[in-house]
């Protein structure tokens, strides 16, 4: 059980990370992300180094290799000193020992930038500033190459944590990604190995998210918080000292995961439930929200509220032997809004984003729980999660009892006209008719937008009427298909 | 049950996750069949029928039809200034990756539209796309009814009749090459042609669509889409010299150039200088910053890429997208994710250079890289205009023509003539 909370919180702080690269804005065409890309990949081999010396035996190797205090070096621009070379050109060589035949190329190329002419000291120097102009004037960011301050490599804490860095920084979770499938591709290290340091990473980055926050709380620090974030600190860095356990892998349903997490693990999720209980973390939600935030937050189970797909399929647990479970998910799921709630805050994601992704969430649950339980939660909720409708309540509650008519009988109908494409038409109707709403609801956001009246219904039947006609003519729709589109139309 | 509802909840928070943030979550990301093709254009028609239309430019030879979904803010007609730019992928039925990509653009951009991203918005409104997810879709059914995971090099690659559709339209570049040397035209061979295209015979169904289609449609921009290798290739595909790699130039090298680079700068496999080949004895070293000539490459004749080129002076690129030509399924995301801006950014291409309109005729664009340049427009019967213009990288210079006919021209001397006379005749007094 508790093992699920491995897998749950690690696919948090992972996903979060997958969520923020998503959301962030268009690139320009002078965007840095591709220079960040550059320099990535032109550091290759000083990164492949440090994670190298982890899995070597070269006994010199390990013996350069000094405990850090997990620190963050902050060497200037071009600091590069003779030693570091000297020491560079040793784990060259052992590198160029260990590399597959195919990667020789690529220190081969880049051997031609470090040559080290210990001669002249200043023709180190010109080295590292043609490296640097490779950045087009991007600051010499220390966190990126992997030596400390004294030319000494760094151990395997310190290099997560100057990932954890560089992701949090450019907020790009996709700078893992390029490091990690590198390596993988490299076969310098193994599957389990990048695993691992996925999760090493991603409780890096969680510990930076949560340090941060915390230095950029508006609120007054309640003692409280600081001591839950201090032992969540703690816990992240002790199990950062763990040895080397597997963690469950993302989106892997099966979760054998190790039970030594979890005495850890239930800490941490007693802990959750302490701070949901307060509700300073709400409060500020009220403080940074625009108007157009419709997620009303009130303390714990009412934010729920909300989510009456969410909240269909906790009825649906009022069993005594369920109590567990239901504690459970709604510990998740309001983990999971106050994740989204303190991306608002700080600004990752506009508040309009923040609703919209609770607002799919509640879908998604509607759809999981039908195709895992092989059953509706009740009537598919289609004016969506919050009071935004209140308004228009009995009109959109009377088209969404329409649609849900609509639906059932369409489900019967398509069933019997094409039973060869059966298990796809339930899914293609719910498809078009997913479509539908949506360009309803956009119609009807748009003109509220614009001050236009109300778009005209019964202009838009017609004109879909003809265009589906047309499409039928044409062979773009079938004949049964353009009929289930008309009658959604009329159903309106 | 205890483990179905938390697993339930588990997996919708991880599809919700990951999905929901950019509207990722409302596209599926798995390979299309022929019926699920034509039901998502549908679908997406649906959601934007305000700023979407479904056409076809005709039937495969097994009698699937070619499906195009155009995106603009009044589907349906070409509108002056509004430039047309298309997407084709697939010509290739075992070229995959193309084909999906172009369904989750349409789906991408419909759901940006209406989430007010500005960018989509003044892209869909001022832009006429065109997306043809398949141009060989009797091809993809073959390649995708293999059994098993890994798809074979070449099955589904050819049409329904065994032709390799990308080596079927009509060989320009061997009568540009002769009209080098010996003088002719070099661009809009296609006027001549419409009567030749008709009647040739060894053109398949899908290849004689897709000419039509150029024929009606002034294309300005365009882009062609394959798998099997990861680069942005441009003209000119057939070698001079008919060696098998050359670097051909075409006038245009400069712009096409930029115009790959648009492409490939967001990619960051294809631009990544370091990486590796898609198989170890591939011969990629005409690859540079993720882009290729294709002569330089390997030479193509009868591609379509070159005839657009040629025929009706629209520019087209090919973009090969991924080393496998049909991937598993479970790597789609990641293709999408790698080409996602890449897609977008390169229709945004089509707004640069220059156009304007010529009253009467209509309007005109013509891409061109930053620099200075003279522009002539002439046409038979008219006066050739010549006009200096300074043209920046983007957005595209206005420059409008008006174009006098000689007969007019003829009538005004002769008018001012009989002025001059008449005037001279009063103050000389005879």
């Amino acid at each position: 059980m508790a093992s699920k909370y491995v897998g749950l919180f690690v696919l948090f702080q992972l996903l979060a990370l997958n969520v923020l690269s998503q959301i962030s804005a268009f690139p320009t065409p002078t965007a840095s992300t591709d220079v960040a890309d550059k320099t990535v990949y032109n550091r290759q081999l000083t990164e492949e180094r440090p994670l190298q010396e982890q899995i070597a035996e070269a006994d010199s190797v390990k013996a350069a290799v000094q405990s850090a205090e997990g620190k963050r070096s902050t060497a200037s621009k071009g600091a590069e000193s003779e030693q570091d070379l000297d020491d560079f050109t040793v784990l060259k060589s052992l590198a160029d020992g260990q590399k597959s035949k195919e990667t020789t190329e690529l220190p081969l190329k880049k051997e031609g930038q470090y040559v080290p002419d210990e001669s002249d000291s200043t023709k180190s120097r010109r080295l590292t500033e043609d490296y640097d102009s490779t950045k087009n004037g991007m600051d010499y960011d220390d966190t990126e190459s992997f030596r400390q301050v004294d030319g000494t490599s760094l151990t395997a804490e310190d290099i997560v944590q100057k990932i954890a860095n560089k992701i949090y920084e450019e907020d790009d979770r996709g700078v893992f990604d390029r490091i990690v499938s590198k390596l993988l591709k490299l076969g310098l290290i193994t599957d389990s190995q990048a695993d691992t340091l996925e999760y090493q990473v991603a409780e890096a980055l969680q510990d930076l998210i949560t340090k941060n926050a915390k230095n950029n709380e508006i609120d007054d620090v309640e003692s409280n918080d600081e001591e839950t974030r201090g032992e969540q600190e703690d816990q992240g860095s002790d199990t950062n000292k763990d040895t080397w356990e597997p963690p469950s892998r993302r989106y892997n349903k099966d979760e054998d995961d190790d039970e030594e997490n979890d005495d850890e693990i239930e800490d941490e999720v007693d802990r959750d439930a302490e701070e949901e209980g307060d509700d300073k973390a709400n409060k500020t939600w009220d403080k940074d929200a625009e108007e157009g935030n419709e997620v009303r937050p009130e303390d714990g189970l009412q934010d729920l509220q909300y989510f009456p797909n969410f909240y269909r399929l906790l009825s649906s647990l009022d069993s005594d032997q369920d109590t567990q479970e239901r504690e459970t998910l709604i510990t998740i799921m309001k983990t999971l809004i106050d994740f989204v709630k303190m991306m608002v805050k700080y600004g990752t994601i506009t508040p309009e984003e923040g609703v919209s992704y609770l607002e799919n969430l509640d879908a998604m649950i509607a759809m999981q729980t039908k195709n895992k339980l092989g059953k509706a939660l009740g009537p598919p909720d289609f004016t969506g999660p919050n009071g935004k409708n209140l308004d228009e309540d009995d009109n959109t509650k009377a088209e969404a009892a329409k649609m849900q008519k609509e639906y059932e009988n369409l489900k019967d109908s398509t069933k019997e006209e094409q039973p060869s494409t059966e298990t796809n038409q339930p899914g293609k109707s719910e498809t078009y008719l997913e479509a539908i709403r949506k360009n309803i609801e956009w119609l009807k956001k748009h003109n509220k937008e614009e001050g236009k009246e109300d778009y005209d219904l019964s202009k838009l039947k017609d004109f879909m009427d003809q265009q589906v006609d047309s499409y039928i003519e044409k062979g773009i729709i079938a004949k049964d298909e353009g009929d289930t589109i008309k009658r959604i139309y009329s159903s309106l | 049950m205890k483990h179905f509802t938390s697993l339930v909840l588990f997996g919708a928070a991880v599809v919700a996750l990951v999905s929901a943030a950019g509207s990722e979550g409302e596209i599926s990301f798995e390979y299309h069949r022929y019926e699920e093709l034509r039901k998502a254009l549908v679908s997406v028609w649906l959601q934007c029928p305000t700023i979407t239309r479904i056409y076809t430019i005709g039937e495969s030879f097994e009698g699937r039809e070619l499906l195009v979904l155009e995106m603009t803010d009044n589907p349906g007609t070409h509108e002056p200034g509004e430039p047309e730019f298309k997407y084709i992928a697939n010509m290739h039925g075992n070229e995959a990756v193309g084909r999906e990509l172009l369904i989750y653009l349409a789906q991408y951009l419909c759901n940006q539209y209406q989430q007010g991203n500005e960018t989509v918005i003044d892209l869909v409104h001022n832009t006429r796309i065109h997306f043809m997810p398949s141009m060989n879709p009797d091809g993809f059914e073959k390649a995708a009814s293999q059994p098993g995971e890994i798809k074979d090099w070449f099955v589904g690659r050819s049409n329904a009749q065994g032709v390799d559709l990308n080596r079927n339209f009509p060989d320009l570049d061997r009568i540009i090459y002769i009209n080098e040397r010996e003088g002719g035209a070099n661009n809009h061979l296609l006027q001549n042609m419409k009567k030749a295209v008709d009647e040739n015979t060894k053109l398949a169904p899908e290849t004689k669509a897709v000419i039509h289609w150029i024929m009606d449609i002034p294309f300005v921009l365009s882009a062609n889409l394959h798998g099997g290798d990861v680069v942005a290739n441009y003209p000119y595909d057939e070698t001079r010299t008919g060696s098998t790699h050359e670097y051909s130039s075409s006038p245009d090298d400069v712009m096409f150039k930029s115009l790959a680079r648009a492409y490939s700068i967001y990619n960051p496999v294809m631009s990544d200088p370091n990486r590796a080949p898609c198989r170890k004895n591939d011969d990629d070293s005409s690859f540079k910053d993720g882009i290729t000539n294709g002569g330089a490459w390997y030479s193509v004749p009868g591609g379509m890429q070159d005839f657009n080129y040629l025929s009706s002076n629209c520019f087209e690129i090919t973009l090969e997208l991924s080393c496998d030509k049909f991937p598993n399924e479970d790597t789609l995301k990641s293709y999408w994710e790698q080409n996602r801006n890449s897609l977008v950014n390169y229709i945004e291409q089509v707004h640069r250079g220059v156009k304007g309109f010529v009253p009467k005729d209509g309007d005109y664009w013509r891409l061109l890289a930053p620099g200075n340049y003279k522009v002539a427009a002439s046409a038979p019967g008219y006066l050739t205009v010549i006009k200096k213009v300074a043209v920046s990288y983007s957005p595209a210079t206005r420059v409008d023509f008006e174009l006098e006919s000689l007969m007019e021209r003829k009538e005004e001397e002769r008018e001012e003539l009989m002025d001059w006379w008449k005037m001279m005749s009063e103050t000389l007094n005879f």
